[in-house]
C-alpha cells in the first residue's frame, strides 16, 4: 500500500513540474498559435537568473523570482516584438524562428558560463516533508503548490479582467476581437510577455531541484509539448491536468514497468489521445490548427 | 577487391608522393584534435584539449618538437558522430594534419577515426571508453586510456576488496543494485559490471534511466525495494546528481554508494553538499593528487596545468588525455614518420611499465591495440575533497565512512 502511495505521490509532484513549465507554453501555444520552441530555453534562463541574484545579491531563488519575473516579462515582450511580429503571416517560418532563439540563447548561455554544472540552494527546499507513510520532497511540494496558484491566478485572470477577456477573446476569433476594439498586437506581446514570464518563474522554483546546465531547457520541454496537445491548446484547466496525467503516466510506468521505457509509455499515450481527440482532452475543436489565420 | 588496409595504404602513398616535392622541414607537425568544443560536453572536450596542447607544449620547450618540428595542436569541434566526419574533414583537407587525435566521447570517435582511415591518418584515442572501439579492429586506431572494461573492473574491485571487506560479507552474500544511464556509455560500463560481479557470486539488480529524465525518482525506489549493500551508478553529470538527490529526499541510504565516471567534481559538491558526499566511492581517471611512486611527474602536471591555465584541473579525464598525448608522440618519434602504419607499429613496440607516466600508466598495446596497463583508480570524497583510496599505491588518504553512517 505504501508503495502505491509513494508512486502516486512522486506522480503528483512531477505532474506539479509539468503543469508549471507547460501553463506558460499553453498561453502562447493557444493564443498566438506560435509552437515555441524557446520555452524551455525560458525556464534555462530562469534557473541561471536565480543562481545570478544569489551569486550577486545573496538572494534565494524564490526571491529571485520578485526579479526574474518582470525582466522574463521584457524579454518575451521584445522576442514576440522584434522576431516573431514580422513573421506573422508566416506560421512555418515562426517556428524556424523560435527554433533559431533556442539555438541562439543556449549557445551563450554556454559560451558564459563554460558549460559546468551549477547548482543553487535554497533554504526553504531542504529535506522533505512526511505525509502519512510518504516522504515528499519540499522543494517539489512547493513547486506543486506553486503551479496550483499560478494556473488558478490565471484563470482568474483570463475570466476576470478585461485584459483576459481580452485575450480569450483573441484566442476564439482574431478577426472579430479585433471588430470589437482589441488591440491584437498589443495582446499577442503581452501574451507572450507573460508565457515567458511563466517559464521564469518555473525556473526559479525548480532551480534548487536540478543541477543546471545550458541544455536542460530541452528535457523539460518535450513533456511539456505533450502535455499542451493532450491536455488541450488554450485550456488552461487542460494544461493542469494534462500535466498530472503525463506525471502520474510517467511515474507508474517508471515504477511498474522500467523507467528506461517511461517516455515510450508517455508518447503511446499521447499517440491514442491524439488519434481518439485531435482537440486535446478539454480543447476546443478547431484549437489544433496552427498558425493559419488571417493577417490579424 | 581492395581490402580497406590496402586502399588505406595506397591512399597514404599518393598523398606523400604529392607532398614529396614541398619542402616540409620547418613546417609544423599538426595534428587534429576531435572534440566537442561546444554544446553540453565543451567542458570536458575543452579541458581534454587543452591538455593536448599542454604536452605539445612541453615537448616543443623540451626537445623542440618531434622529428625535427614543432607539434601544433588544431582543433575540429565535434559534437556527434557527424560533425566528427566533417572535422576530420576539414582538418585533413583544409588545415593539413598529418594526424588525429580524440575524444571526449564514444560516438564521436568511432565516426571520425574511421574518416581519418578514409584519409590515410592515424586516430589516437586518449579517453573515449567503449570497448568496441578497439574491439572493430580498425588499423589505423589505438586507444592509450582505459576502456569500459577497465572501468568495469576496478569498479568489481572496490565492490569485491572495499565495500565487502568493510561491511564484512563475502562475496556470494553481497547484494549490489547497478544504476546506469541507458546510452552505449552507461550500458557498455554496466554490462561490464554486471558480467564481473556475478562471475564473483554476488547478486546484481539492475537498472537504466535516461541521463534526460527530469525525474528519476521511480528509479531510486525500484532500487531502494532491492535493499542493496552497494549502490553503483554509471551516468553523467546531470543525472548523478539527480539521483543522489532523490536517494537523500527518498530516505534511501545504503551502506555504500559508488559513482563511476562522473561525480568527483565540483559541480556534485555543489549540489548534494559535503556532508552527504562524505565517504561516496568514485572509479574515475587518475587524479592529480596521487601519489608520486604511483603515477611519477603527478604534482608536476599539477604544477605545469595551473601555470598554464591559472587554476586547478577542470576534470581527471585531463590528466588521462595528457599522458595519452605523450604516448602518442613517443610512438611517432620511434616510428619516424606520421604514417599511421607505422606509428601503429611503434606503438605495438612500446613496453612500459605500470607507473611509467603522471597516471599510473605503463604502455603495452594489445593486438586490438587497446592499452593494457591504463586502468582507473577508485577515490573518496573526504571533508569535501576527493582522495584517491585504491590500489593502495595511488592511495593519498585511509577509506572512510564505510559503512555510511
Amino acid at each position: 500500500m505504501t508503495e502505491i502511495l509513494n508512486i502516486l505521490a512522486l506522480g503528483l509532484l512531477l505532474g506539479g513540474i509539468y503543469a508549471l513549465v507547460s501553463v506558460g507554453l499553453n498561453l502562447i501555444f493557444g493564443v498566438i498559435r506560435v509552437v515555441n520552441f524557446a520555452q524551455g530555453e525560458f525556464v534555462m534562463l530562469g534557473m541561471y537568473g536565480a543562481l545570478a541574484a544569489q551569486v550577486a545579491l545573496g538572494f534565494d531563488p524564490y526571491l529571485g523570482a520578485v526579479l526574474i519575473l518582470p525582466a522574463l516579462f521584457a524579454l518575451g515582450c521584445a522576442v514576440y516584438w522584434l522576431i516573431l511580429r514580422p513573421l506573422q503571416g508566416e506560421p512555418m517560418m515562426q517556428i524556424f524562428a523560435t527554433f533559431g532563439l533556442l539555438m541562439l540563447i543556449q549557445n551563450a548561455v554556454l559560451a558564459a558560463t563554460g558549460g559546468a554544472a551549477f547548482s543553487v540552494n535554497s533554504s526553504l527546499a531542504v529535506g522533505s516533508v512526511a505525509l502519512g507513510p510518504v516522504q515528499v520532497g519540499t522543494g517539489r511540494l512547493i513547486v506543486l503548490i506553486a503551479a496550483t496558484v499560478v494556473t488558478g491566478g490565471l484563470a482568474w485572470y483570463l475570466n476576470a479582467t478585461w485584459h483576459g477577456k481580452a485575450i480569450r477573446a483573441v484566442a476564439q476569433d482574431r478577426a472579430a476581437a479585433k471588430l470589437m476594439g482589441v488591440n491584437v498586437q498589443r495582446v499577442y506581446t503581452i501574451s507572450f510577455g507573460i508565457g515567458a514570464a511563466l517559464a521564469g518563474l518555473a525556473g526559479c522554483l525548480l532551480a534548487p531541484l536540478y543541477s543546471m546546465t545550458p541544455q536542460i531547457g530541452i528535457n523539460f520541454i518535450l513533456p511539456a509539448f505533450a502535455v499542451v496537445v493532450l491536455g488541450g491548446l488554450g485550456s488552461v484547466a487542460g494544461a493542469y491536468l494534462g500535466g498530472f496525467i503525463v506525471g502520474l503516466t510517467e511515474a507508474f510506468s517508471g515504477y511498474y514497468l522500467d523507467p528506461a521505457l517511461k517516455h515510450a509509455v508517455l508518447f503511446v499515450v499521447f499517440i491514442v489521445v491524439l488519434v481518439v481527440r485531435p482537440q486535446g482532452l478539454f480543447g476546443h475543436a478547431g484549437a489544433e490548427e496552427v498558425g493559419l489565420r488571417e493577417d490579424g | 577487391m581492395l581490402t580497406r588496409r590496402q586502399f588505406a595504404a595506397m591512399a597514404a602513398s599518393a598523398a606523400a608522393l604529392a607532398a614529396a616535392g614541398r619542402a616540409r622541414a620547418a613546417e609544423p607537425l599538426k595534428i587534429g584534435a576531435v572534440n566537442p568544443y561546444s554544446g553540453g560536453m565543451a567542458l570536458y572536450g575543452d579541458e581534454v584539449t587543452r591538455c593536448y596542447e599542454l604536452a605539445a607544449k612541453q615537448l616543443n620547450d623540451a626537445k623542440g618538437g618531434l622529428l625535427g618540428r614543432k607539434v601544433e595542436i588544431v582543433r575540429g569541434n565535434a559534437t556527434s558522430a557527424q560533425e566528427g566526419i566533417a572535422a576530420v574533414e576539414q582538418l585533413v583537407g583544409r588545415d593539413g594534419v598529418e594526424g588525429l587525435i580524440g575524444t571526449y566521447a564514444s560516438s564521436i570517435s568511432n565516426a571520425a577515426s574511421e574518416a581519418a582511415l578514409n584519409y590515410g591518418k592515424f586516430y589516437w584515442e586518449t579517453n573515449a571508453l567503449a570497448a568496441g572501439l578497439t574491439e572493430r579492429g580498425l588499423p589505423n586506431y589505438a586507444r592509450s586510456g582505459p576502456s569500459s572494461e577497465d572501468f568495469g573492473k576496478r569498479s568489481v574491485e572496490g565492490v569485491l576488496d572495499l565495500a565487502a571487506k568493510r561491511l564484512g560479507k563475502d562475496a556470494a552474500s553481497m547484494n549490489v543494485w547497478l544504476e546506469h544511464e541507458d546510452s552505449a556509455y552507461g550500458t557498455s560500463i554496466a554490462d561490464a559490471q554486471k558480467r564481473l560481479l556475478e562471475e564473483a557470486g554476488v547478486t546484481v539488480g539492475i537498472g537504466a534511466h535516461s541521463y534526460k529524465a527530469i525525474d528519476v525518482t521511480d528509479s531510486v525506489l525500484r532500487a531502494k525495494s532491492a535493499a542493496p549493500d552497494l549502490w553503483v551508478l554509471t551516468g553523467y553529470v546531470g543525472d548523478t546528481n539527480l539521483l543522489l538527490r532523490a536517494a537523500r529526499d527518498q530516505g534511501f541510504a545504503p551502506p555504500a554508494i559508488m559513482s563511476v565516471g562522473v561525480g568527483d567534481t565540483k559541480e556534485t559538491l555543489d549540489a548534494l553538499g559535503a556532508e552527504f558526499l562524505e565517504g561516496v566511492l568514485l572509479v574515475s581517471y587518475p587524479r592529480a593528487d596521487i601519489s608520486e611512486d604511483y603515477g611519477p611527474g603527478s604534482n608536476a602536471f599539477l604544477e605545469l596545468y595551473k601555470a598554464e591555465f591559472g587554476r586547478d584541473p577542470v576534470a581527471p579525464q585531463g590528466m588521462t588525455a595528457f599522458v595519452g598525448a605523450k604516448m602518442l608522440f613517443e610512438a611517432i618519434e620511434a616510428a619516424g614518420s606520421t604514417d599511421f602504419e607505422a606509428v601503429m607499429a611503434a606503438a605495438k613496440a612500446m613496453d612500459r611499465p605500470e607507473g611509467s607516466y603522471e597516471t599510473g600508466y605503463g604502455a603495452k598495446f594489445s593486438d586490438q591495440m587497446q592499452n593494457t596497463r591504463a586502468a582507473p583508480v577508485i577515490a573518496q570524497w573526504q571533508g569535501g575533497e576527493v582522495k584517491a583510496v585504491y590500489p593502495t599505491a595511488a592511495a593519498s588518504a585511509e577509506v572512510v565512512n564505510l559503512p555510511r553512517a
